[in-house]
């Protein structure tokens, strides 16, 4: 595996020349707005959890939404941010083969894994949004007694899945038009 | 097809998808979906996404971006230097005494901030610097650093064992507490070899009768000594404090991760003065990114071998390996080279979800404990970090001390390779010293 490299700030994707040029920087723009709700996310689950040990530790208050609020924050920013960390290329893979195939080959290479992540996210993304519907029309709610509706943590996924497949497709798109 | 076919099929498209570079996650989540459509029942594709939020909706696994994020803001500050500065000037008068501080320095360090890179760069930006000025060889001083840093993945509270207790269903307290054994024995193993290493080279410096840093002798005052106290108890005290509550039963896990990432922030601002804007942000946009790879990686490989289980592939090959009828030892050692194996590609989160609901099983009919198995192989995930070509320690280390090459790096890191597979042997020869501490506190 490769070293993912630590951004040093809520930065946006590469340039991208040629007519996806403006796509990428739309993206870019909703990819840092997703990722700065996603830090400020886990700062807050975070705050929460803190809030969860003191309260029932001095005041006595029952621990019984904390767990459930923070995970649905922690699955929001994980799923909010899969774009903006893919604009980066932040999403580790095994480039063992860049070394080894001619620069020709591996351009096709990178271009066919970037089409079936596309692929994959984008089936995903759908599934998510079903999801979503589902539990949005019936009302769904998680089995605790808290009971928060479960559309709220799959609209992350549907949404954060679905910016995430819009950034592989302007990449594959990108990589195709270079080769 | 039989299970054996589809088995074999699901282990090639995984090689293909893998080593295809589509990002880890996203080739295993296709493999998997790939295989619902092939063999399983329409229905089951609609499940995906369910599948994923529930096996990842849990409040365990979601620790994992607080304690992310608590190495990063205790890694952003000058936490680690003062670290091993108080520490040298307590021990200088032992021969190596920097490289055994350093030592020392990275298992506290790994311990506060939970994660191998972390404790790297934090440690490594200056240490490195510090032993080559006093005289280290380049290679051995990034050796060190990159080993310590391992000490990450053994020690409470790290992603490695969170993710072991839910794959393994074992007590994540238990877990935690059977590392620090390990975790001790690893740093004497590697602090012993620094002091005969710097014994060696202080030899071989002498012979050559001219003036060198090596050679010099400091002294410190009781001034010196307690300089960096003020700076560096508050972190050892407040953050062990964090973990004595987990233990003591009075926090969650999850409570602990919240308590812990809150109170590092609050303790860089206090300490360091780090609260400006300008130093906050790299702490959040690191530790999202660093996080979100990581969860989108378990999320999905929870995924994959959801459906290596449905289709029976973890269950044939778990009954295969049983069947096989192997010694004892000789199917440790098998399963441990396996893990070594998928070290080189793979990181650890991925080769634990992927293989355990396959290598567990056999493990426990054989009579090995899961608790103290989980340490051990994450003793050897460790030495995955480490060891060439691929450790990502490795990796670390080349980007702060860019000047010293990956060739000597790695030389480097190669004795720590050694040692820790000797710590692997002594572990197996006296499992005590990863079960007496469980033993005691749980009974």
């Amino acid at each position: 595996m490769t070293a993912a490299i630590e951004p040093d700030a809520f930065s946006s994707a590469e340039p991208v020349s040629g007519p996806l040029g403006p796509v990428q920087k739309a993206l870019d723009v909703v990819n840092i707005i997703m990722a700065v709700g996603s830090a400020v996310a886990i700062l807050a689950a975070g705050l929460i959890l803190t809030w969860e040990v003191a309260g029932r530790y001095f005041l006595g208050m029952p621990s019984n939404w904390q767990d459930e609020l923070s995970v649905f924050l922690l699955i929001g920013a994980t799923f909010a941010s899969a774009s903006w960390t893919q604009a980066r290329r932040g999403h580790v893979g095994i480039d063992a083969l860049s070394h080894v195939l001619p620069p020709g080959a591996d351009r096709v290479r990178r271009f066919l894994a970037d089409l079936v992540a596309f692929v994959f996210v984008a089936f995903f993304a759908w599934k998510s949004w079903e999801l979503m519907k589902e539990a949005w029309d019936e009302g769904e709610t998680t089995p605790s007694s808290w009971g928060p509706p479960l559309w709220i943590p799959y609209a992350s996924m549907a949404y954060g899945m679905a910016l995430l497949a819009l950034q592989l497709l302007v990449q594959t798109l990108q990589l195709g038009r270079r080769s | 097809m039989n299970t054996l076919d589809v088995g074999l099929a699901y282990g090639a498209a995984t090689l293909v998808f893998l080593f295809s570079g589509i990002p880890i996650a996203f080739a295993l989540g296709a493999v998997a979906t790939l295989f619902m459509l092939l063999f399983m029942p329409a229905a089951a594709l609609d499940t995906v996404a369910q599948s994923v939020y529930e096996e990842l909706s849990s409040i365990t696994l979601l620790t994992i971006p607080l304690f992310i994020l608590k190495g990063a803001a205790i890694g952003k500050t000058r936490a680690g230097k003062d670290l091993y500065d108080a520490l040298h000037t307590w021990m200088h008068r032992v021969p190596g005494g920097l490289g055994l501080a350093v030592t020392i320095a990275c298992g506290l360090f790994a311990a506060m901030a939970g994660s191998s890179p972390a404790t790297c760069s934090a440690i490594g930006s200056s240490g490195i610097p510090e032993m080559r000025m006093r005289g280290y060889s380049p290679g051995f001083a990034a050796g060190l650093v990159a080993a310590g840093g391992t000490l990450g993945i053994l020690l409470p509270p790290s992603v490695v064992l969170i993710l072991y207790a839910v794959a393994s269903e074992q007590s994540l307290g238990r877990l935690f507490l059977a590392g620090l054994g390990p975790g001790l024995l690893l740093v004497v193993l590697f602090g012993a070899y620094a002091m005969v290493r710097w014994r060696f080279e202080y030899r071989a410096a002498l012979a050559r009768g001219q003036p060198s840093p090596i050679l010099e002798r400091h002294n410190y005052t009781m001034r010196d000594r307690l300089a960096a106290a003020p700076r560096v108890l508050p972190f050892l005290i407040l953050l062990t404090g964090v973990m004595g509550a987990l233990y003591g039963g009075i926090a969650t896990p999850s409570e602990t991760a919240g308590l812990g990432a809150i109170l590092a922030l609050v303790l860089i601002g206090i300490v360091y003065r780090t609260w400006r804007l300008k130093e906050i942000v790299p702490i959040f946009s690191g530790s999202l990114g660093e996080s979100g790879m990581l969860l989108m990686i378990i999320g999905m490989s929870l995924l994959y071998s959801y459906v290596m289980s449905y289709l029976k592939i973890s269950q044939g090959a778990a009954a295969w390996i049983v069947g096989l009828h192997l010694s004892k030892w000789l199917l440790l050692t098998a399963i441990l080279l396996l893990v070594v194996v998928l070290g080189f590609f793979l990181p650890p989160v991925s080769i634990i979800l992927m293989t355990a609901p396959i290598i567990l099983p056999p493990l426990k009919a054989a009579g090995f404990d899961l608790v103290w198995f989980g340490v051990i192989m994450s003793v050897v995930m460790e030495m995955g970090l480490i060891h060439p070509p691929v450790g990502l320690n490795i990796f670390v280390i080349n980007r702060i001390a860019p000047d010293i090459g990956l060739g000597p790096i790695i030389w480097g890191t190669l004795p720590f390779v050694i040692l820790m597979a000797i710590g692997v042997v002594i572990l197996s020869v006296v499992p005590g010293i990863a079960m007496w501490l469980p033993a005691a506190v749980y009974g």
